[in-house]
């Protein structure tokens, strides 16, 4: 499918203070395309989930700003929710829910019709491979099917734009495949989808453009390989470290409140 | 915009329902201690109501509103906690991104409260009734009683839900509990106010916990008619606008 130059994802000089005063993201400006498969990385502590969590209004941006297809994200936020999927690296499922009850409920929630709702549950279910579990409690999923049945569940109300945060954090290789399996078919079918991932190897075959974030500031930003090309690198794992650099201290700090949503709210 | 509103508070009270029997034993914890407690003193303190100045029922009849209404504060408090492990867990985040009136995702955990008061309510009125207790005010006199009972949940329940949402923290909420005692012992739920003491008589009248005991004692014994009906109303009613008013103040800044 031809891409669209259209900019879906539109932050300019998007900035987050945290009371206190750390700086957690400073003057970040960058646009996604519509369709394109976009990935966000940087070091644990980087302000990569902050932003994403401000690009979708779950944490207010202390200045700049954020256009989601066209919608300013403070101004219009249910416009926006209505555009976008999010699959976060806490899964957040009801646990004494099935799997069905779930989608159910959300589709609900998302205002569409009941037969819609039925059509995309069993569409959806069928793509991440989990028909078979339909009818049984979240909690008897293993890690892999929670990851994908929150990804299907992102997905109920047919968005535009999917924000994947971390999606296969501590899942085995197989799982991790299935995942990005399903990912790179919704991306074929014309989705954008924005990624942050730790994976460089699958960064670098899945995304076409990539930004690198450290410190609160992108440092770098461009395909993979005209990044390679820019840096000097055999792969973007070496782009990662030659832009990076060590950010433990950071890291350290940051890990005491990893949850900016929680975080902002403190 | 309004129709959506109360389609999202309907369908979310639904999902907060089944939470409350699944599993169906977790309803049980809160109804043992009551159940202990109200058979315990039933059998031991019974020639407690022979002391001059006890009215002229049982002892059993008389702490009967008491079993119904422990049952009703150890499971109210429950709510603040669901709502920490929904914003731990990450469910609170996937509302919170959902095109729905945010309102209702508070309203809804409100139904869920009333409605366990209703269940363990009637759970522990049939317990009673086979044990023997004689409720004066009949069906009309339950219904009464559920009322109150459904007013004062809600209400108890927004303390555990304001901790939730201003310290995201389960053992601060769990820590509520710690006001269960003082707020059940400080009334008249042992003993009638004429026999105790006077400061301790005095302290009771400060606590709306005693109106609410006592407007259920008033139906149970005596039927309509009582005034403590009336305080009890109010007592419940005053602690339900003003608990449920600053948790919406707390949900509204949670979201800022």
């Amino acid at each position: 499918m031809p891409k669209s130059t259209k900019s879906i994802i539109e932050v300019k000089n998007l900035t987050k203070v945290y009371p206190g005063g750390t700086k957690a993201v400073d003057s970040v400006s960058f646009q996604v395309r519509e369709g394109e498969f976009f990935g966000f990385l940087g070091p644990n502590g980087a302000g990569k989930s902050t932003t994403m969590n401000m690009l979708v209004n779950l944490v207010k941006k202390t200045s700049g700003s954020v256009k989601i297809d066209g919608f300013e994200v403070t101004e219009h936020a249910d416009e926006v929710y209505k555009r976008v999927g999010f699959a976060m690296q806490e899964v957040g499922l009801d646990e004494v829910a099935t799997a069905r009850e779930m989608m159910e409920l959300h589709g609900r929630l998302y205002h569409l019709q009941p037969a819609e709702i039925k059509e995309q549950i069993s569409k959806l279910l069928k793509l991440v491979e989990l028909e078979k579990v339909a009818d049984k409690f979240t909690s008897t999923y293993s890690g892999g099917m929670r990851r994908r049945f929150d990804l299907a569940l992102s997905l109920i109300h047919k968005p535009k734009i999917l924000f994947l945060d971390e999606p296969t954090q501590g899942l085995d290789p197989h799982a991790r495949q299935l995942i990005w399996g399903h990912i790179r078919e919704l991306n074929r079918q014309g989705m954008t989808i924005f990624l942050t991932t730790h994976f460089m190897e699958e960064a670098e075959q899945l995304c076409e453009r990539i930004a690198i974030m450290d410190k609160g500031k992108i440092v770098t930003i461009g395909t993979p390989d005209e990044l390679k090309k820019k840096h000097q690198s055999k792969n973007l794992e070496e782009v990662f470290l030659k832009t990076t650099g060590s950010n433990l201290a950071n890291e350290e700090v940051n890990e005491n409140a990893s949850d900016p949503y929680i975080r902002a709210r403190r | 915009m309004i129709n959506t509103f109360f389609s999202d508070w309907f369908y979310l009270s639904i999902r907060n329902i089944k939470l409350i029997w699944r599993p169906i034993m977790a309803l049980i914890p809160s109804l043992f201690m009551p159940i202990f407690f109200f058979v315990v003193n039933s059998l031991s303190l019974t020639a407690f109501s022979q002391v001059p100045g006890f009215p002229d029922v049982s002892y059993k009849d008389f702490i009967a509103p008491v079993a119904i209404f422990t049952a009703i504060f150890f499971s109210a408090g429950n709510a603040g906690i669901e709502l920490v492990q929904d914003i731990t867990g990450g469910y609170f985040k996937k509302l919170v991104i959902m095109p729905i009136n945010k309102l209702s995702i508070v309203l809804a955990k409100l139904v869920e409260v009333a409605f366990q008061a209703i269940m363990q309510g009637l759970i522990m009125l049939v317990l009673l009734l086979l044990w023997g207790v004689n409720f004066e005010s009949g069906v009309l006199g339950v219904i009464t009683i559920f009322g109150i009972l459904m007013l004062f949940a809600m209400a108890w329940s927004c303390i555990g839900m304001i901790i939730a949402l201003r310290a995201q923290n389960a053992r601060l909420v769990q820590s509520m509990f710690l006001l269960v005692f003082p707020l059940l012992s400080i009334t008249t739920s042992a003993a009638p106010r004429e026999l105790l003491p006077e400061t301790f008589a005095r302290a009771t009248d400060l606590n709306p916990v005693t109106y609410i005991i006592e407007a259920i004692r008033a139906l149970v014994l005596y039927g309509f008619g009582d005034p403590a009906i009336t305080q009890g109303f109010i007592a419940a009613g005053v602690m339900f606008v003003v608990l449920v008013s600053f948790t919406v103040l707390s949900f509204r800044k949670a979201l800022k």
